[in-house]
């Protein structure tokens, strides 16, 4: 595989996410293969962020500790970046803002004058656009094509600003700096699609049939919120901002029970607040999809950072005894199928799932060539009100667990859902034969659950030396670290999880029988997923690899904590 | 209490003989027969407490949700389907206090629903504490000095919040209930109904005898949609106070106000794979 790495820096709001979006666009559309991770402070103005964007011959789905090229707005980037430049290096810069040193080659563009130029600060992204197109040996005449397309729809003279703009940067590159260039790996034919783990999330739940969402801002999952809200009116879905998480998650709930397919989106702090939500959804055997992008706790922890620390939290939330799924979905890919998938589920199975994602996921973009929309089709799942049974009722007993479900409104039909024990009907009972027989119907469900795919994926060496397993977005890091072992001639293999819950168990002992040297890597302190994993199967995994510094998993960390736990030697030839 | 045929449940209801509750249900029956809808075109929401069994009580569409979370699902649904007629009932600790924060945001909502609260002024279900609405000085086992907070006075915040109806009555007064929550099932917004319920069991201090001596139905000289006067009337309380319509002020709700909610409830709305297609093309 070959790639170049372009690590974008600066402070928030210095129009980093305009020149990185730009960039993307062009590299996506030209068929590159590329993964972009953000990495952010919790702050709308100063600080320091970065975006590093990977151009690959192959699809990579995780960060790395290493670029090639440095774009910097401002001094701090160098100063924080340029211990992971691999040299020969090339820093480009504003050549008033940044004092070169080291050993990169420092390219000095007069941003803040062409931008003057042009009329205004702002179009010194465009500059900087420019400068970065004529290193990598994009095209002009694409770049301009791209900025009158983007700005075309500000009018006035907006495109024509930024044209002249990037024009000017991309110029002076290439007169000051002839010998300067760097080749990008060959891109594919056609133009690929530019996705990140929000929009994914959020199509996958409109795929799924989504109807409804109620949710309250909170980073990193407002993302999903936004995706789904901006195509909410087009589409005849109702989205709502609720008032707090305990709102949102009884308004979808109340939705659902209408006869709504509803969904919401969370953090861990919101996920608490909707605790007692979920145990109403597991009672009273509502459909509902929790998509929970998961940062950094306990409490406020790191807002824009990511973890994989909700798993616990997920797999028990909620007081008393019901079943639910819970899926981690390893690429923005796989998390479209996920969420529609999801939204088929919670409505054949009348239960709560849970779609986690992380910062990583949602923030990051990947490019791929498409979505098979034809993977999960939208099903239905409501009864046909003919066909049930007279008086209906919402809890009958049935041999699946599954009742059929009818929505409000059905004439001379009564609804009735309930948070107590209940009758067949919904009626409140404490009658002890109905109590027992009410929470076995609705653990016979997991018999049907647990049948249902998106069980966990397997990667690499048939009879490997080493396994990693993980779950969610840790894929990314931990499939590289399986294909540079391999390379080394270390047999390595992955396991990967999306579903957790119901735990795909009997998959799991298949594929752990005899493997010696198995570690899980996760994004938490505990080892929450090689605890489950033991509860489980009764397998007990080495040493994990674990993150717990609010960071994305690369995979040189993971390497890293395998040298840690064998021993530099046979590791060397390993190039990460 | 009569039989009112459609709505009227005729099994066992958990409440103590002389429960205030029994007017409120009785005369949500009445309105409910009066409006010439169809049991299954309603739809009944409550949280948790004495009061909140009423979906229990009534053969409406039911939703018995969790304490203080009567209000969320009652909008979810509105908003789903609002094609329903959708009517909360629960008590003054639900309301108030475990789902205040409901109370304040449904009001800005303005959701197209009626919400009934059975105001005993404590905590029934739960054996007698204090409610956001006791009286202070009122002693109960976990304020055995006596309530020291000051009443949330729920008339008062749903006029600052503009609800376009507000409204006040007391559980025996079967006919003046039944009337006010057949008005409010024709508001097109958040109507609002405090019931003042007499708790026999726990409440001894705002018993049927108080409220009697008290509570007198405004006449034709108040006028709801004076916001001051009806204001006013809302801090009236103690030695007399008054029952009816103390607040109008009709406005296009939430419903109303959606794009989208005009016409086929969101229920009937299904995105099709096409549409999904579309959305696609704009990653590329
Ligand atoms: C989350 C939660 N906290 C506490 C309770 C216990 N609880 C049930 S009803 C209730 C108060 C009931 O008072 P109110 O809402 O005024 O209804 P009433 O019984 O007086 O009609 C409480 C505290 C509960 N069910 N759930
Ligand atoms: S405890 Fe009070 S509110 Fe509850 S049923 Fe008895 S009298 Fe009514
Ligand atoms: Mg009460």
């Amino acid at each position: 595989m070959t790639e170049t790495v372009i690590t974008l820096g600066g402070k928030a709001g210095q129009g980093l996410i305009t020149v990185s979006d730009l960039l993307l666009r062009y590299l996506s559309r030209s068929g590159h293969f590329v993964f972009a991770a953000q990495d952010y402070m919790s702050r709308v103005r100063g600080g320091h962020n970065f975006m590093q964007i990977r151009i690959a011959s192959d699809p990579v789905f995780a960060p790395l500790p290493t670029s090639h090229i440095l774009v910097a707005f401002d001094q701090r980037t160098v100063d924080e970046h340029k211990d992971e430049l691999i040299i020969p290096a090339l820093v480009l810069h504003d050549i008033d803002d940044v004092k070169a040193s080291g050993n990169a080659t420092f390219i000095g563009i007069p941003i803040k004058m062409f931008a003057r130029e042009a009329g205004h600060p702002v179009y010194g992204n465009s500059v900087a656009l420019g400068a970065i197109a004529a290193v990598i040996g994009l095209r002009l005449d694409g770049l301009i094509t791209l900025l009158t397309e983007s700005f075309g729809k500000k009018g006035g003279d907006a495109a024509q600003k930024n044209v002249q703009a990037a024009t000017r940067g991309y110029n002076y590159v290439r007169d000051a700096f002839p010998f300067i260039g760097v080749t990008l790996p060959r891109p594919g034919e056609k133009p690929k699609m530019l996705i990140n783990g929000s929009q994914s999330i959020g199509l996958g739940l409109i795929a799924g049939g989504l109807q409804f969402i109620s949710a309250y801002p909170m980073s990193p999952s407002t993302g999903v919120f936004n995706y789904v809200t901006s195509h909410a009116a087009e589409l005849g879905i109702l989205s709502e901002q609720a008032e707090d998480e305990i709102a949102s998650v009884n308004i979808a709930l109340g939705a659902s029970a209408a006869g709504a397919r509803a969904a919401t989106s969370t953090s861990g702090g919101g996920l608490d607040l909707m605790a007692e939500g979920i145990s109403l959804a597991g009672v009273a055997e509502i459909p509902i999809v929790i998509a929970n992008i998961q940062r950094p706790g306990p409490a406020t922890g790191l807002p824009t950072r990511t973890a994989q620390e909700d798993l616990d939290l997920a797999l028990n939330i909620g007081h008393g005894e019901f079943p639910r799924f819970v899926f981690a979905p390893g690429t923005a890919e796989e998390a479209y199928y996920t969420a529609a998938h999801a939204m088929n589920l919670a409505d054949k199975y009348q239960v709560p799932v849970f779609v986690l994602g992380d910062q990583l996921l949602v923030d990051s973009y990947v490019t791929l060539d498409k979505l098979n929309l034809g993977k999960v089709k939208y099903k239905n799942h409501l009864a046909d009100a003919n066909k049930v049974k007279t008086p209906y009722k919402r809890y009958q007993l049935t041999p699946s667990g599954v009742s059929p479900r009818l929505p409000y409104g059905v004439p001379d039909t009564r609804v009735m859902f309930d948070s107590h024990l209940h009758e067949e009907d919904g009626h409140i009972t404490e009658n002890i034969e109905i109590c027992r027989k009410m929470v076995e119907k609705r653990f016979r469900k997991l018999a049907g659950m647990i049948k249902e795919p998106l069980g966990p994926t397997l990667y690499g060496d048939k009879k490997p030396q080493i396994t990693l397993v993980c779950w969610g977005s840790t894929y990314g890091a931990a499939r590289e670290a399986v294909d540079a072992l391999n390379a080394a001639g270390i047999g390595a293999a992955l396991a990967h999880f999306n579903r957790v819950s119901p735990f795909p168990a009997k998959e799991a002992a298949t594929f752990l029988k005899g493997k010696k040297a198995v570690h899980v890597v996760e994004g938490n302190y505990q080892g929450q997923f090689a605890r489950l994993l033991a509860r489980e199967t009764g397998f007990k995994t080495g040493e994990p690899i674990l993150r717990y510094d609010g960071r994305p998993f690369t995979a040189r960390y993971i390497l890293d904590g395998l040298k840690r736990i064998y021993g530099n030697g046979k590791f060397r030839r390993v190039s990460l | 209490m009569e039989n009112s045929g459609g709505f009227h449940y005729e099994g066992e209801k958990a409440w103590c003989a002389g429960c205030g509750d029994f007017g409120i249900l009785a005369a949500l029956e009445k309105a409910l027969l009066k409006s010439g809808k169809r049991p299954d075109e309603v739809l009944v929401v409550s949280g948790i407490g004495q009061a909140a069994k009423m979906p229990h009580y009534i053969k409406t569409n039911g939703f018995n949700g969790l304490h203080g979370r009567a209000l969320p699902p009652a909008f979810g649904a509105k908003a789903a389907n609002h094609k329903l007629t959708v009517i909360v009932a629960s008590g003054d600790g639900d309301m108030y206090g475990e789902g205040g924060n409901h109370f304040i945001h449904n009001i800005r909502r303005n959701i197209e629903i009626t919400a009934i609260a059975h105001n005993n002024q404590i905590y029934g279900l739960t054996k007698g504490q204090a409610s956001p609405t006791s009286e202070r000085g009122m002693k109960t086992k976990l304020q055995p000095e006596g309530v020291i907070l000051t009443p949330f006075n729920p008339i008062a915040v749903a006029i600052a919040l503009d609800a376009p109806f507000v409204a006040r009555s007391f559980s025996q007064e079967v006919e003046l209930t039944a009337e006010l929550i057949l008005e409010a099932m024709s508001v097109p917004g958040f109507a609002f109904i405090d019931v003042l319920q007499p708790c026999v069991s726990f409440n001894k201090l705002n018993t049927y005898e108080w409220y009697q001596k008290r509570s007198y139905k405004l006449g034709p000289d108040h006028d709801p949609a004076d916001k001051a006067k009806a204001l006013e009337k809302a801090f009236e309380w103690g030695e007399r106070i008054p029952l009816g319509v103390i607040y109008k002020n009709p406005r296009p709700g939430y419903v109303a106000n959606t794009i989208g909610l005009d016409s086929e409830p969101l229920i009937n709305k299904t995105t099709a794979l096409e549409d999904v297609k579309r959305l696609t093309e704009k990653f590329y």
